[in-house]
């Protein structure tokens, strides 16, 4: 333990056990008050150093700490009346425990301030509690108290800041207004925190919750009764009522740090389970265990130096924050993994460190799954690269040809033409035979189409996928009854994937199905174009004897897609394909 | 319609020089009077509202635009020229789209002749 926490601590116990002694001595406190009041506060001291020990990074445990000797400097005059310097300091506290109650309850767990109006709450607190104190350091004294609140106390020691007498008893009224101010906001503050608070954070900060609400109602109805704030050394219901509140805190702190042992016993439940859990369902495991529906696990792939998801796919590392948190599983240095949570999780730090060393035993298999579907899912899209490089290939081709060749061909044509009708009737037969070259010309015209259409139709490029299919429905021999084909534009290998999908179910039915007629019906739900094509044929067709269909099936497994082919001999055949719209 | 030429006159449009050489030759054999050529959409309104031509034989795919949006651009100047497209490709490459435009007609590069082209246009 560091030496600042070991000293704060010796001065705290100190503190506690001299006012103990103290307040028996002068018979300020029944022995049950002041065991209750003392032991108490060493025992929140105790709990207050233990929470800074663990919890270095947070607020929570030194906020603690000062909120415990805030609560117990004020006495220091009950011991040590002579002394000048405890006197003051004693006046310096005086409410100094209000803006530090209201900090550790409204910044817990995260140990940070959520948001605007718990900052402004707490730094009017502050500076409630400044206001508070200042005129009594300055005019007060106790053996001549001029304040109806004050006992006299002869032998007592001015402060050493007093500048001279005035009466201060209607300021510390106003302020004991805003002090109930303050309540009623604070009240609002922790109802809205409850409301907005993860699911997690709810679990872990209600009972801290409830004691910030405790200690804000105690006042609020000791304010409603008495206008002021209460003698508690002097009322001994009160006594009670008010140090339960002043202790509810650290008490709310102890249970979440008990109810945090409690969980580590859901480690070892953590250990069974993994045993039958089947790879790739960890980071519901650990979920579920650390009671955070929100916990993500980045698995660390020392082969791509990268984290990624069970499934394979990248995971994008977010930075520490308010609303997430990192806690490597492993070495920090080299983690096996990372769990990324909800920040109120490092309140159970223990909790947190017990599980990520449970879940190691699965993390080994877990890697290596999560390697695996990287692998796959590159496969895939390397699939659909290819696809694609495909298309733009069939694409270019097409382009070239319609612009070179059939170009060339078409000006051969034309002059052709030219020069037929600039021949003189002594031409020696010479009109036949540029006829004769202009037929020729013509059929490989059509030929060159029909090769440029078969390796990509620019009716699709162009125009799209309606009026491609309409385009093979009029080419095709046997009647097409088109359906449904949708307007819109899709992503180009899904259209081409749709077109050469058809196109050669079509020239199926036209070669082998004797059909008088088929249906073809295309649609999209903005996710998924679906086929579905169907003859009334002899059906029979098996897809893994002919290439074409296998072929097609290829593409279209290689976009995500899938196809189904039902082919009983007698029913026709009937082919439905899903693929993906982009 | 009312011009200045005795014979007919068009504009060639195409972005490939070689067709719009041996068109205009063909057209102009023909009995048109080629008055200009454009290689692409732009041009081709540009050198629309110069020349005032009878007929735009217009290509449908060109570098900057679709022949289609070119022709409805032309059917939308004052002095509206008859548009006829062509193209190398054949009229089923076009799809539905030959159906909607506000062109005279569509003559394929394959089948272009200026006595095809006189039937299309008709009597200006």
């Amino acid at each position: 333990m560091r030496p600042a926490l070991v000293v704060t601590w010796a001065v705290g116990a100190a503190l506690c056990t001299t006012l103990f002694v103290g307040a028996l001595h002068g018979d300020w406190l029944s022995p049950a008050q002041a065991a209750y009041a003392y032991g108490g506060t060493f025992a929140a001291i105790t709990l207050g150093v233990l929470v800074w020990r663990r919890r270095p990074d947070s607020r929570t445990g030194p906020l603690l700490t000062a909120m415990v000797f805030a609560g117990i400097l004020p006495d220091l005059d009950t011991v040590f009346y002579r002394s000048a310097l405890a006197v003051t300091i004693g006046l310096a506290a005086t409410e100094l425990l209000i803006p530090l109650y209201g900090h550790v309850v409204l910044s817990y767990p995260t140990g940070r301030l959520g948001g605007r109006a718990e900052r402004v709450l707490v730094a009017l607190a502050y500076v409630y509690a400044a206001v508070y104190a200042l005129p009594l350091l300055l005019f007060y004294s106790p053996a001549q108290p001029h304040d109806q609140r004050v006992f006299e106390c002869l032998p007592c020691a001015d402060p050493l800041t007093r500048v001279g007498w005035y009466d201060v008893t209607g300021l510390r009224d106003a302020l004991d207004k805003v002090l109930f101010v303050f309540a009623v906001l604070f009240l609002g503050l922790l109802a809205r925190k409850l409301i907005v608070s993860t699911r997690t954070q709810r679990r872990i900060s209600l009972p801290l919750l409830a004691a910030g609400a405790f200690g804000a109602g105690e006042y609020i109805v000791q304010y409603s009764i008495f206008g002021t704030q209460v003698d508690s050394w002097h009322n001994e219901t009160w006594f009670w009522i008010v140090t339960s509140a002043n202790l509810a805190i650290p008490s709310a702190l102890a249970a979440g740090l008990l109810w945090g042992r409690a969980a580590r016993s859901g480690v070892a439940d953590l250990v069974l389970e993994l045993e039958r859990t089947p790879t790739g369902s960890l980071r519901a495991a650990l979920a579920r265990t650390l009671g955070d529906p929100s916990l993500e696990l980045a698995l660390w792939l020392p082969e791509r130096g990268t984290f990624v998801h069970g499934d394979g796919t990248p995971f994008g590392v977010p930075a520490p924050s308010a609303s997430r948190a990192v806690t490597p599983i492993g070495p920090a240095s080299e983690p096996l993994a990372l769990m990324v949570h909800d920040p109120a999780l490092l309140e159970r730090r223990a909790l947190l460190d017990a599980t990520g060393a449970a879940a190691r035993l699965a993390l080994e298999n877990e890697r290596l799954h999560a390697e695996l579907q990287a692998q796959l899912a590159e496969i895939r899209a390397s699939r659909a690269r290819i696809v694609e490089a495909g298309d733009v290939e069939r694409r270019r081709l097409e382009r070239d040809l319609h612009d070179g060749a059939q170009q060339r061909l078409l000006g051969i044509g034309l002059a052709l033409q030219l020069a037929r009708s600039q021949l003189g009737p002594d031409a020696n037969g010479a009109a036949e035979l540029l006829a004769e070259a202009d037929s020729e010309l013509r059929a490989a015209l059509d030929e060159l189409r029909e090769l440029a259409r078969g390796i990509h139709p620019a009716v699709l490029t162009e125009q799209g996928l309606a009026p491609a299919l309409r385009t093979l429905a009029e080419r095709s021999p046997v009647p097409v009854h088109v359906l449904d084909a949708p307007a819109e534009r899709f992503a180009a290998p899904s259209e081409a994937a749709v077109y050469f999908l058809v196109s050669e179910a079509l020239a199926n039915v036209a070669k082998h199905a004797r059909a008088s007629s088929v249906r073809l019906r295309v649609e999209s739900d903005g996710a998924t174009i679906a086929v579905d094509l169907e003859d009334d044929g002899i059906g029979g067709a098996d897809p893994e004897r002919g290439s074409g269909l296998r072929g097609l099936a290829d593409r279209i497994h290689a976009l995500d897609g899938r196809v189904t082919i039902r082919s009983d001999p007698g029913s026709g055949t009937t082919i439905h394909a899903e693929i993906p719209c982009a | 319609m009312c011009h200045d030429h005795p014979m007919p006159t068009a504009l060639v449009v195409d972005d490939h020089p070689s067709f719009r050489r041996f068109a205009r030759r063909l057209l102009e054999a023909g009995g048109f009077v080629v008055v200009g050529e454009a290689e692409d959409g732009a041009s081709a309104l540009a050198r629309a509202r110069d020349t005032q031509p009878d007929v735009v034989l217009l290509d449908v795919l060109l570098p900057d635009a679709n022949g289609f949006e070119v022709a409805e651009l032309l059917a939308a100047e004052p002095r509206r020229p008859v548009v006829v497209l062509t193209s190398s490709r054949s009229a089923d490459d076009l799809g539905a789209s030959l159906d909607r435009t506000s062109a005279r007609g569509f003559i394929s590069k394959r089948d272009l002749t200026a006595e095809s082209l006189a039937t299309m246009v008709g009597e200006l």
